[in-house]
C-alpha cells in the first residue's frame, strides 16, 4: 500500500514541478499587466511587486473616454465585438455547410476544395496581407468594416472545414440512411439531425474563429485606417505611437480586453463536451 | 403492404460485379429471408430494394411499379438497421415520431401513432428515455417501433440481431415473427444466420456470391436443397458429404455401399457427392460399420463424431448412448433421406 501511495506522491511531484513553473511563466506577465493597471502614472515602472497606492483611477479613465488614445474606446471595443461576432458567424455558417456537403452528401471534388483551402495556410497569412488588402481594394471595401470580416472569414475557414468534416465523418453514416427513409431531404437531414449532433464541434469552431477575430491586429491595421472604425487590438497598437506611452492606461485596456475571451471560454466550455452520439448505433 | 419483384438485378462497383442478375418475386404479406455467408450480396439487394444503393442494371418493382428512380423517402418502405442508427439527441418518442414529423402529420395523430407503436412493443414507459438510457434489446424494439409507426408497405430487417446476445436474440426473433403474424405487412429480412432463416421465414432466399442458389419455404430447402451449397448451408450441424460413385443401384463410398434415394437422376458410373443430414444417420444392430471418436450428450441428444473410410461424419441421435470413443457402431441409412448432387456444379441429382 504505501510503496504504491509514495509513487503516487512521487509522480504528482513530478508533475508539480513541471506544472508550477509553467503556471507562473503564463501567469507572471498577466499579472504585471495586473500591476501596470492598478498603479499610478508615476510609480508603475519603479519594479514593486506590490504598488504603494493601488488604484482604479485608470480603469475610470479608460471607461471615462478621457485620455487622447481612448478617446473612441467604447466604439472600438464595440467594433472588435461586432466583427468578431460576424465572423465567428460567418465562418460556422460557411465551414458547417462545407463540412456537410463534403462529408455527408460527398459532394464530388468536395475533399480537393478541403485540401486547396488547407494550402492556403503554407503561405503565412502575414504573407498575404498585401494581396489581401489589394483585393479589398478592388472590391472598393478599405476602410469599411466587412474588408476585415471577409479576410478573417478567409483565414479561418478552412481550419474550420477541416476541424468539422473530422468530426463529421466520425457520426455514424447510418443515421443518414435512417433518416433518409424516414423521408428526410438533405436540408432537413441537416436541421434536424446533422446539427443537433454537430454541437459540440460548432461550439469548438465558433469559438476559436471569434477569438482569432477578436485578437486579429495585423489586417485589422492595415484594412480599417479610421478612429471610428478599428478595433480595440489596433487601438491598443497606436499606444506606442509616442515615445512617453501611458502604460498604465495601455494595461488597463489590455485587461478589459482580455475579459471577453476569457468569459467566451468559460461559457462555452461546458458545450464542448464529446459523446453526444451516445446511443445512436452499437459500436 | 405490398408486393416487391426483382428482375434481373445487377450491382457493380466500377468493374467488379458483385450481383449477377438476381429475380424473384415476394407476395403480399409475405416474410421472406434473405440469408447467405457474408459477401454473398445479400445486404445490398435489401438496400438497393431501401434505395440506399444505386441499381447497376435490372428493375425493382414495388406494388407493380418500378422504383429504380425513385428515393428511397417515396417509396413507402421503412428500415429496421443493424446498429438501430437510433437519433442520439431525440427521445425514444421523437425517434419514433420523427418519420410523421418529416411528413407533417398533426400532434394528435403522431402521438395516436407512437402510442400505438409504443404500446405493442411494449415500450410504453420508456417514451422520454433516450437511445443512451436503453439497452440493447429495448434500443432494437425503438428501432422496430420506428419502423411500425409509419406504417409502409415494406418492412426491411438488415441483420437486426446480430448485435444482441444469443439469448436476447431467441426473444426478438419471437417478438418479429409475431410482429409479422400481427401487422402482416411484407417483409424482406436479411441474415447470416441460418437458424434465424428457418425460423422466422415463409420463404428463404439463399444466395451466394451474388447469385441465388434457391428459393422455397424453410422445409422445402432443409429436405430438398437444390444443390450443393443451400445442403451444407441449411442445417446444424451441417450435412455430412462425402465422395462417391453409383455402382449397382447404390452409391459406393468410403468403403461401404450407401442406398441411393428414390428418383435420383444418378446414373450407373457417375462420380457424385453423397449427402446425408446428422440427424437421418441412425444407430443400429447392423449396417455401415463406423469408429467412434466423440462423443457429445447435450442432454436430449447425443452428438457422436464417428469415422468410416478414413472420413470424419457426424451422427446426432435423439437420446442417450452407451457408445465410448473407439467402439464400434453400425450406422443405418435411410434411402428416402439421402441426397446426391453432381461433382460438377453440384447440382442436386
Amino acid at each position: 500500500m504505501s510503496g504504491i501511495s509514495l509513487r503516487k506522491i512521487s509522480r504528482e511531484a513530478q508533475l508539480l514541478l513541471v506544472g508550477i513553473p509553467v503556471l507562473l511563466w503564463t501567469l507572471v506577465p498577466i499579472y504585471h499587466m495586473f500591476l501596470f493597471a492598478i498603479s499610478e502614472r508615476d510609480t508603475a515602472t519603479s519594479g514593486r511587486l506590490w504598488p504603494k497606492n493601488p488604484t482604479l483611477q485608470n480603469f475610470d479613465i479608460v471607461f471615462q473616454q478621457k485620455h487622447f488614445y481612448l478617446n473612441h474606446f467604447w466604439q472600438q471595443m464595440a467594433n472588435s465585438l461586432l466583427i468578431a461576432v460576424a465572423v465567428g458567424a460567418i465562418t460556422l455558417f460557411v465551414a458547417t455547410c462545407a463540412a456537410f456537403a463534403i462529408s455527408r452528401l460527398k459532394v464530388r471534388g468536395g475533399r480537393t476544395v478541403m485540401n486547396l483551402a488547407l494550402f492556403t495556410y503554407f503561405i503565412p497569412a502575414a504573407f498575404l496581407a498585401v494581396p489581401m488588402y489589394k483585393t479589398m481594394g478592388v472590391y472598393g471595401l478599405l476602410n469599411n468594416q466587412w474588408s476585415l470580416i471577409l479576410a478573417m472569414v478567409t483565414i479561418a475557414s478552412p481550419y474550420c472545414i477541416w476541424v468539422l468534416k473530422q468530426a463529421s465523418d466520425k457520426l455514424p453514416w447510418e443515421l443518414d440512411e435512417a433518416a433518409r427513409m424516414d423521408g428526410a431531404g438533405p436540408l432537413q437531414l441537416f436541421r434536424l439531425v446533422y446539427l443537433p449532433l454537430m454541437v459540440p464541434s460548432l461550439v469548438a469552431v465558433g469559438t476559436y474563429s471569434l477569438l482569432l477575430a477578436w485578437n486579429e491586429y495585423l489586417y485589422a491595421f492595415l484594412l480599417l485606417s479610421r478612429d471610428t472604425d478599428v478595433t480595440l487590438a489596433v487601438a491598443l497598437g497606436s499606444f506606442l505611437s509616442a515615445d512617453d506611452s501611458p502604460w498604465e492606461l495601455l494595461m488597463a485596456t489590455g485587461l478589459i480586453y482580455a475579459l471577453p475571451p476569457a468569459a467566451i471560454y468559460y461559457a462555452f466550455k461546458r458545450y464542448m463536451v464529446s459523446g453526444l452520439t451516445a446511443g445512436a448505433v452499437k459500436s | 403492404m405490398a408486393s416487391v419483384s426483382f428482375k434481373n438485378i445487377q450491382k457493380a462497383y466500377g468493374k467488379v460485379e458483385v450481383i449477377h442478375g438476381i429475380g424473384f418475386d415476394i407476395h403480399d404479406g409475405e416474410f421472406v429471408v434473405l440469408v447467405g455467408p457474408s459477401g454473398c450480396g445479400k445486404s445490398t439487394l435489401l438496400r438497393m430494394l431501401a434505395g440506399l444503393e444505386d441499381i447497376t442494371g435490372g428493375e425493382i418493382l414495388i406494388d407493380g411499379k418500378v422504383v429504380n428512380e425513385l428515393e428511397s423517402k417515396d417509396r413507402d418502405i421503412a428500415m429496421v438497421f443493424q446498429s438501430y442508427a437510433l437519433y442520439p439527441h431525440m427521445t425514444v418518442r421523437e425517434n419514433m415520431g420523427f418519420s410523421l414529423r418529416l411528413r407533417k402529420a398533426d400532434k394528435a395523430t403522431t402521438d395516436q401513432r407512437v402510442a400505438q407503436a409504443a404500446k405493442i412493443l411494449n415500450l410504453d414507459a420508456l417514451l422520454d428515455r433516450y437511445p443512451r438510457e436503453l439497452s440493447g434489446g429495448q434500443r432494437q424494439r425503438v428501432a422496430m417501433g420506428r419502423a411500425i409507426v409509419r406504417d409502409p408497405k415494406v418492412f426491411l430487417f438488415d441483420e437486426p440481431l446480430s448485435n444482441l446476445d444469443a439469448k436476447l436474440r431467441v426473444a426478438m426473433r419471437a417478438e418479429i415473427k409475431a410482429l409479422h403474424q400481427r401487422l402482416k405487412t411484407t417483409t424482406v429480412y436479411v441474415t447470416h444466420d441460418q437458424i434465424e432463416a428457418m425460423t422466422m421465414a415463409d420463404r428463404i432466399v439463399v444466395m451466394h456470391d451474388g447469385i441465388v442458389e434457391q428459393i422455397g419455404t424453410p422445409l422445402e430447402l432443409f429436405d430438398r436443397p437444390g444443390n450443393l451449397f443451400v445442403a451444407q448451408f441449411i442445417g446444424s450441424p451441417a450435412m455430412n458429404v462425402f465422395n462417391g460413385r453409383v455402382q449397382g443401384g447404390s452409391v459406393q463410398a468410403l468403403g461401404a455401399r450407401w442406398p441411393l434415394p428414390p428418383g435420383s437422376a444418378a446414373v450407373e458410373g457417375r462420380d457424385v457427392h453423397y449427402g446425408i443430414r446428422p440427424t437421418d444417420l441412425g444407430l443400429g444392430a447392423d449396417g455401415i460399420a463406423a469408429k467412434v471418436v466423440v462423443v457429445e450428450p447435450t442432454g436430449a441428444e447425443t452428438e457422436l463424431l464417428v469415422e468410416v473410410g478414413g472420413q470424419q461424419l457426424v451422427v446426432v441421435m435423439h437420446g442417450r448412448t452407451d457408445a465410448r470413443p473407439d467402439d464400434t457402431v453400425h450406422l443405418q441409412v435411410q434411402a428416402e433421406k439421402a441426397h446426391v448432387f453432381d461433382t460438377q456444379g453440384g447440382q442436386r441429382l
